[in-house]
């Protein structure tokens, strides 16, 4: 294929039919933030590997982006009642988000004030009616205030003001728990951008989590995350025949997405790709439909003048909502078939779908630049008036443990090894390579690039962002 | 009291699932929990510091102490989270119409503790 030459960079889009033509086409209309769009070219220098692998660049990160972002630490059903915990750890912080009354959460640093000691031991949920440190036994109320110090009588240079537990930022949206521990960040609604509006669309407040799990993977926490940016790989990683038309929106510094398609793909989209899979012959509706079969259901074939996209969509909607007690009659095709992903810097991911209903986050593996952790939660929708279960205690993987072990996880557990199985061949290329950086595409992999100039931002900036 | 023999220690309803239940037998406190699995009994004290496990809280299969974190499975009683290092003692369980009996005979973990 030949390039178009009268484009500017950042213009050129795959052949075929766009998302845009599709939501237009089908039955259902999406709520009106799926057909917006919004894109601007970032520039097409080459990323270098060293932000991968280097461990000064990592250790610039531990310095100047984790302790000032804006990230999620757990759900709020997570601390339902007063005295209900949650420890996140990221690299070597960690924090404490507490349920300290019926309506407050608030976190602190994992670190007591006497000589430093972590005060709970480790990450995930738990109870404490107050604090307590294992090493001398000084004792903080839920609200961070010093409930007991023993041999109270030799700290005389102690006081509330010096020794409360030392506070971090937190804040809620979408049943998440965020947290910032640079007391000098800006609101985490100037970072949401247009998710808050976005997602009153399809709120994430009434989820639940189905299912968490936690696998390490042999990658930088990046080169983790850009795994799940783009569609591009589809072809290739997943054997799938769309991706080609993906839509990429760039929404500012700190959010981006994209739309992509699912139930069918436009033979034009490949036609420099090797091969001619999936173009001669082109795939049929009835093959189409049994390419969906993955979700388990049996819709059969699809009859004259009808789509593949719109029966398994259908299918989708009987199904969930016998399920989960929802009605999505009127629910789009987009919003129950699609993958829609939001990213929010620096390694957080939404979906509003239903059937593609996810959250990730990547984060570093402890202090180790060349590994990180995913948590990946399957967020299903509450029926109206049910109330949050108990969340599920995440799976945890070991990175060379498969998807596929994982009890419910479906037809997405061979999808996410697929997904993951790049990244330690990646990593070991990122230092090989003569090449000094890595590629990327003007359009299909814009949101990569988004990242990392936001990130340039925040490690340039000693102190807090304008 | 024969080890031997299951002991009823409550009533079947006295114990909805997700709760926790102390009860006393032969001087020990033994916890009750009720799981997605079924219904567990530990020793009610933790094998750190001896806190009343009952004033803590059950999430999952996990009892959660409430003085310094400590978590254990009840299931088996093995240790999840530090400050402790000793599992707590287990006991068999029967649920039957006639309520909840214990095993006096422990399996595991630290001696059981005697109430104070």
């Amino acid at each position: 294929m030949t390039q178009d030459n009268t484009l500017s960079p950042g213009q050129a889009r795959a052949p075929g039919p766009s998302v845009a033509d599709t939501l237009n086409t089908d039955r259902q209309p999406p709520p009106s933030p799926l057909l917006k769009s919004q894109y601007n070219f970032l520039g097409d220098e080459d990323i270098p590997f060293e932000r991968y692998t280097c461990s000064d660049f990592f250790q610039k990160e531990m310095q100047l982006l984790w302790p000032k972002a804006w990230q999620w630490a757990c759900r709020e059903e997570h601390v339902p009642d007063v005295g209900d915990t949650y420890v996140y750890d990221i690299g070597p912080y960690s924090i404490i988000i507490v349920r300290s009354s019926t309506e407050k959460i608030d976190a602190f640093l994992n670190s007591c004030t006497h000589r430093g000691t972590r005060i709970l031991a480790a990450e995930g949920s738990g109870y404490s009616p107050a604090f307590t440190c294992p090493f001398h036994g000084w004792s903080w109320e839920l609200d961070g205030s010093i409930r007991n110090i023993p041999g109270r009588w030799d700290f005389p240079h102690v006081s509330e003001a010096s020794h409360a537990l030392q506070k971090v930022n937190c804040e809620r949206w979408g049943g998440f728990i965020f947290i910032n521990m640079d007391l000098d960040a800006k609101p985490l609604a100037d970072y949401l951008d247009v998710l808050p509006e976005h997602f009153q669309h399809f709120p994430l407040e009434r989820r639940r989590i189905k299912l968490h799990v936690q696998k390490t993977l042999p990658a930088n926490w990046k080169a983790a995350q850009e795994a799940f940016m783009e569609a591009y790989h589809n072809f290739e990683t997943h054997d799938s025949p769309n991706g080609g038309n993906t839509q990429y929106d760039i929404f500012g510094k700190y959010v981006s997405r994209f739309i992509h398609n699912i139930g069918n793909y436009s033979p034009e989209s490949l036609a420099d790709y090797h091969g001619e899979k999936f173009r001669k012959p082109l795939m049929t509706e009835d093959e189409l439909l049994a390419f969906l079969g993955v979700y388990g259901l049996d819709p059969g074939t699809v009859p004259e003048g009808e789509t593949a996209r719109a029966l398994v969509a259908q299918e989708l909607r009987e199904y969930f909502g016998k399920l989960l007690g929802v009605d999505f009659a009127q629910v789009s095709e987009c919003l129950m078939l699609d993958s829609i992903e939001y990213h929010l810097f620096p390694n957080m991911f939404f979906f509003p779908g239903i059937n593609i209903p996810m959250a990730y986050r990547f984060r570093p593996n402890g202090e180790d630049v060349d590994s990180s952790i995913f948590d990946l939660l399957i967020l299903e929708p509450l029926a109206e008036g049910v109330e949050h279960p108990e969340p599920p205690d995440p799976v945890v993987l070991d990175v060379d443990q498969s998807y596929t072990e994982v009890e419910g996880i479906s037809w997405l557990g061979p999808v996410y090894d697929e997904d993951t199985g790049n990244l330690a061949m990646q990593t070991k290329g990122f230092k090989t390579s003569r090449k000094r950086g890595l590629t990327l595409g003007n359009y299909q992999e814009a949101r990569i690039r988004r990242v990392h100039l936001t990130l340039k931002e925040f490690l340039s900036h000693e102190n807090s962002l304008d | 009291m024969d080890a031997k023999d299951y002991h009823k220690v409550a009533q079947a309803d006295a114990l909805p699932q997700g709760k926790t239940l102390c009860v006393e037998l032969a001087g020990c406190e033994i916890l009750l929990c009720h799981t997605s699995e079924g219904v567990f009994a530990v020793d009610n004290l933790c094998t750190h510091a001896a806190a009343r496990l009952c004033d803590g809280k059950l999430k999952g299969h996990r009892i959660l102490c409430p003085l310094h974190g400590a978590a254990f499975d009840v299931r088996d009683g093995s240790v999840l989270t530090r400050p402790a290092s000793v599992a707590l003692a287990t006991y068999s369980v029967r649920v039957d119409a006639e309520g909840i009996a214990i095993l006096l005979e422990q399996s595991g973990g630290a001696a059981c503790h005697k109430s104070p």
